[in-house]
């Protein structure tokens, strides 16, 4: 049996260069057992490439990975059982059906039907069973994609843009698969361009941007380290920008698509100034979310 | 369920399901039987006493080998390196050497299957091809042959990103071979120094192979020679084709 103790992925100065390009600068990282980790960042920050190395798909120019206390690299056969990848590429075995596909994979595992059957159940494909892998609907695509990472009941799972394009309902469909995984106690490291579902669902966030970590803590953490504060909304015209930006407790005030927007970090101030001053009834609050954490570190980085 | 077994089930599905494939495996071949069979009709060669069939049928049964086992394998590879299938099979802890076992002996079943139905039709009285007594000798010649359009194939599939690429490439690979290796055209009905091209063409000698066991013509030489070459196309072609292999596209 392997030491619990052990983290599920450890990370150190890992660094990859393609050409001029340093798609993974000096990364250091180590993500605990049973963790979800959310990896963020614009495109071409290196989630990806960070992953493909930690998968072993990739060797690293300088730096070490373990995951589970084994090398990724050189293909290790030991590894790869405990860990599971969902590509971004749906890879479906040419004229199969969902079921059919998923026992050649359970084959690759040593694994008979039963292991493909229980992934397909796990992600709520049962009913698509004999349905050809070219034949089923986006959403389903995405599901079995992950099913085919879950045959062999990895430790560690990698899911890459899992919810890519898929439509809310679906997505959430996929969240509640997320959560049940990690409730199994499962280390899930997983990519995404929505910033509202990795609050909602990651322990972790690692913010990357031109493949340094530019932060890396809690959600909740992030965004109130962060001080990116409250914003209150009302419709123009009903208080000029001016007398808004003099009210007590504003930082600052934008205008945009018909809504003024007040900036600040002492939200009841605020609410209790405009209150003297207007009717409340139009007025919404937004809290801070991840997406403004990252916003800022992205333009900042930029 | 094995590897081996689960590929070779996989593959089997996927090639049934695919008409496609069916039709350019083993009805395609059969087309150009019967065209050939329509053109040289009732003609004898001289001095051997066999028809023409008997030599225009191991060519076209050499060709169709060759282009079964090449495109099988290019589309196959390109398909599966395109769709991350070759990172998903990388990613278990399958045996790669399993992997690549299981490939070929799909091959082999299907150049088994293709020889079965070609020669079975090529003997009815319409076409009627005489079989020689030593038959048996088509056997490492044809297992020789799938080897080298493995190779060819695995090559094409290496450098080809989309399946146009693969038909372009491929069919300008097969296409002009099966001309000038004399598997559509007698050699000779060629000029000298066509006939010496031919020699440079692995086709070539799966056709002579083929002849000698088929057919009875020709020396016990030629079918040696043809062997040894088809080893050594054989493995140069593979040898090549395995420095082209990638794993994925963005490699």
């Amino acid at each position: 049996m392997q030491d619990n103790a052990e983290p599920a992925i450890e990370v150190d100065r890992l660094s990859k260069s393609y050409g001029a390009v340093r798609a993974v600068d000096g990364v250091t990282l180590t993500v605990p057992r049973g963790e979800f980790i959310g990896l963020l960042g614009p495109n071409g920050a290196g989630k990806t490439t960070l992953i493909e190395i930690i998968e072993g798909l990739r060797t690293p120019d300088t730096g070490t990975v373990t995951v589970l206390g084994h090398h990724p690299h050189p293909r290790n056969r030991a590894l790869l059982p405990l860990i599971g990848v969902q590509t971004q590429k749906s890879a479906f075995f040419p004229h199969l059906t969902a079921s059919e596909h998923l026992e050649t994979v359970a084959a690759f595992y040593g694994l008979d039907r039963q292991a493909a059957h229980r992934a397909l159940a796990q992600v709520g494909l049962t009913d698509s069973a004999d349905a050809r892998v070219t034949k089923v609907s986006g959403g389903q695509r995405q599901r079995l994609a992950i099913a085919t990472a879950l045959v062999h009941q990895p430790e560690v799972i990698f899911l890459d843009e899992p919810t890519g394009a898929l439509d809310p309902q679906a997505r959430r469909d996929l969240w509640a698969v997320l959560r049940q995984l990690k409730g199994a106690g499962k280390t899930i490291v997983y990519t995404t361009h929505h910033l509202e579902e990795a609050e909602a669902l990651c322990d972790r966030v690692a913010i990357l941007h031109r493949g340094r970590v530019v932060a890396l803590d809690t959600p909740r953490e992030l965004i109130s380290r962060a001080a990116v504060g409250t914003q209150v909304l009302l419709p123009v015209g009903q208080i000029a920008p001016e007398q808004a930006s003099s009210l007590d407790g504003v930082d600052s005030v934008t205008v945009d698509n018909g809504t003024l927007t007040l900036h600040t970090q002492h939200l009841t101030r605020v609410l209790a100034a405009l209150g003297a001053s207007t009717d409340l009834d139009g007025v919404q609050t937004r809290a801070a979310t991840l997406e403004d954490v990252y916003l800022e570190l992205i333009g900042a980085q930029s | 369920m094995t590897v081996f077994t689960a590929l070779t089930r996989a593959s089997y599905k996927a090639n049934t399901r695919d008409a496609v494939t069916i039709f350019f495996t083993f009805a395609f071949p059969l087309v150009f039987l019967v065209i050939f069979g329509l053109i040289f009709k009732g003609q004898e060669v001289v001095e051997t006493g066999n028809g023409y069939i008997d030599f225009i049928a191991p060519g076209v049964l050499a060709w169709g080998l060759a282009n079964a086992a090449a495109f099988g394998v290019a589309f196959t590879l390109m398909q599966w390196r395109r769709d991350d299938l070759l990172r998903l099979i990388r990613l278990t802890p399958a045996r790669i050497s399993e992997v690549v076992l299981a490939r070929l002996a799909v091959a082999v079943c299907i150049g088994v299957a293709q020889c079965l139905l070609f020669i079975g039709v090529a003997t009815i009285p319409l076409f009627g091809m005489n079989v020689a007594p030593r038959w048996p000798l088509a056997l490492p010649i044809m297992l020789l042959g799938i080897a080298t359009f493995l190779g060819v194939g695995l090559i094409i599939g290496a450098i080809s990103k989309t399946p146009e690429a693969v038909s372009a490439i491929g069919n300008c690979v097969v296409i002009p071979m099966a001309f000038l290796s004399g598997a559509f055209i007698p050699v000779e009905l060629m000029p000298d120094w066509l006939r010496s091209v031919s020699y440079a063409m692995p086709l070539r000698y799966i056709l002579d192979g083929l002849v000698y066991a088929l057919a009875g013509a020709g020396e016990v030489g030629d079918y040696w020679r043809a062997c040894l070459v088809l080893v050594g196309f054989a493995t140069v072609f593979t040898a090549i084709g395995l420095r082209l292999f990638t794993w994925s596209n963005d490699e």
